[in-house]
């Protein structure tokens, strides 16, 4: 049961959304986030669901994932909604047991709910269309300047990519350990909180054993393979931008252009 | 000149208690000489402890000599500058297939030594086609290594230190994790390599897989006991068995069978050799 665990939430699918240069993803992502969090206006958000919806339609990723990926946050939506609805000033439009229900507040519950869905809704389309190690490489190609504040940059990528080839082996680990425990008359389900967190300690002490031994080994066989860090490494699959990838920033800044011309011209003109 | 000279190589490792403190020193190399040539197939046998993974590990300079000095092509083991080299020269093969196993798809994995030595991008992908190749797994180049067997595992890290195009590969008991389908799967592949010029150097404690080595070298308590060709290794039974390694089942049959009075020549390495002694015997003592 375990074993099957998946990284991240990737989407098999083959779509031109997935095949896009996953920097261009983690741009565009960018780019749309902070657009929904500059502007206010009903306008733009409708733009940014337009966007959405068709960048959803052309990654063939079934509308039923990204509903699922609104789970850990629906919570959240709701309460902000609902605090939205009962303090905010304005026009009463009718009284519920103490509070004020105003036009205001429930515009802005709407406001704050859709955008959070967008938010939520966005990232969730790169990460469903991206591998967690084509995002790494992403990650180390667009982080590669701070190189010039010394920051270690293929250190972390490095160390990003070994975990994600590590984590499943280190869960299995832990099922064997568990199950190893349990036949010597370990017990992990009864008793309180604090009781149930110590008999954890017998599956832990020897996970972090394990885990040593293995980051040791892996670290002699990197060296005997001449790893000598980020200097002079060339790489097997370079990333490199492709025609769909250039369409695709032209798309970005006409988004963003109509974006800003909602939100921050069209006011004025209205008036 | 021998591809890797190995030359009064001794190598102490310091034993500390739990405060830091020196609790004695342990030689798990003491003075061992020993050359392998271009081309060779040679075996290092041993018991658990006897010092031969400490030795393999001087070959590719991830240990230094305590005492004494290492070469490979020429190149002395303890000048830095000469490591990368020297690792390149003489790849390793590790005993768990999970810990040296670096990408998460197969070809990621075999082209990470090209990376790091600088091959240019084209020229990696033709690299690590021929490496999976060599090795049969070129089918497996788009899977996910945790998902393959031990030994398919093992195959991809031969195929990951072929394509650095190693003039010699150091096996450091490759088939301690496997089981039996898995170790035949790996000792084949090795002898094919050797088949295609690469030297071979093979570290193990199952007898059986070294009975085709052109050189064999049993260690003990960090020295070499016995060296030879299997054949003269394997005549000297009980001296093995004192050290505390188990013959091919063939070759102690033989040697029993010799013990209880047959007329048997020592250093049976076969299931035909052993046949064809036996009906000669068996036909000397008819007429």
């Amino acid at each position: 049961m375990l074993r099957d665990i998946t990284l991240g939430q990737y989407y098999q699918a083959d779509s031109v959304i997935h095949r896009l240069d996953p920097r261009t993803k983690l741009i565009m992502t960018f780019v749309y986030l902070i657009s929904l969090f500059i502007f206010t206006d009903p306008y733009v958000y409708a733009a940014g669901l337009l966007f959405l919806v068709i960048a959803l339609a052309m990654s063939r990723v079934p509308i039923k994932f990204m509903i699922k990926g609104l789970k850990p946050v629906w919570l959240i939506i709701l309460l902000t909604s609902l605090m939205n609805i009962m303090f905010t000033d304005g026009e009463p439009l009718f009284q519920l047991w103490r509070f004020k229900v105003t036009a205001e507040g429930l515009q802005r519950a709407g406001f704050m709910a859709g955008r959070l869905i967008l938010l939520v809704f966005g990232s969730n389309l790169m990460t469903l269309t991206t591998t967690p190690t084509r995002l790494t490489n992403a990650l180390e190609a667009l982080m590669k300047p701070l190189k010039f504040i010394h920051f270690p940059v293929h250190e972390i990528a490095m160390m990003m990519s070994i975990a994600l080839r590590f984590i499943p082996l280190l869960v299995d680990e832990t099922d064997k350990i568990m199950k190893a425990q349990l036949a010597r008359g370990a017990d992990f389900e009864s008793g309180n909180l604090l009781k149930r967190t110590k008999a954890m300690v017998p599956v832990l002490v020897p996970l972090f054993i394990s885990a040593f031994r293995r980051a040791n080994d892996l670290a002699m066989a990197m060296e005997a393979r001449c790893y000598h860090g980020g200097e002079g490494r060339t790489q097997m699959k370079p990333l490199k931008y492709k025609g769909r990838d250039y369409i695709t920033f032209l798309l970005l800044v006409i988004y963003l252009a109509l974006v800003v011309f909602l939100g921050h011209f069209l006011p004025g003109i209205l008036g | 000149m021998s591809l890797i000279d190995i030359d009064k190589l001794t190598f102490e490792y310091i034993r500390r208690d739990e405060e830091g403190g020196v609790e004695g020193i342990t030689t798990a190399v003491d003075d061992v000489s020993l050359k392998v040539h271009a081309g060779e197939f040679i075996a290092i046998l041993g018991a658990n402890g006897s010092g031969k993974s400490t030795l393999a590990k001087h070959i590719n300079a991830m240990l230094l000599p305590t005492e004494g000095q290492v070469t490979v092509e020429g190149m002395d083991t303890t000048d830095e500058g000469l490591q990368l080299k020297i690792r390149k020269t003489a790849g390793m093969v590790f005993q768990n297939p999970d810990n040296q196993i670096i990408g998460q798809v197969v070809e990621e994995d075999v082209g990470f030594g090209p990376e790091n030595l600088g091959v240019p991008t084209e020229k990696i992908i033709e690299r690590v086609k021929k490496s999976l190749k060599a090795v049969g797994m070129y089918e497996y180049r788009k899977k996910d290594p945790g998902r393959l067997s031990g030994g398919q595992k093992q195959r991809v890290s031969i195929a990951s230190v072929i394509a650095m195009h190693p003039k010699c590969i150091v096996f450091d008991e490759p088939t301690a994790m496997l089981d039996p389908g898995g170790r035949k799967e790996v000792i084949e592949t090795a002898k094919q390599l050797n088949k295609e010029g690469i030297t071979i150097i093979l570290i193990t404690h199952y007898m059986e897989e070294v009975t085709e080595a052109d050189k064999v070298f049993v260690m003990s308590k960090g020295k070499v006991a016995m060296t030879g060709t299997p054949r003269e290794v394997f005549s000297r039974v009980p001296e093995l068995k004192e050290l505390r390694l188990t013959v091919p089942e063939v070759t102690d049959l033989a040697w029993k069978l010799k013990e209880a009075g047959l007329d048997i020549p020592d250093g049976i390495l076969t299931e035909d050799e052993l046949v064809r002694s036996i009906k000669k015997e068996y036909s000397i003592r008819k007429n």
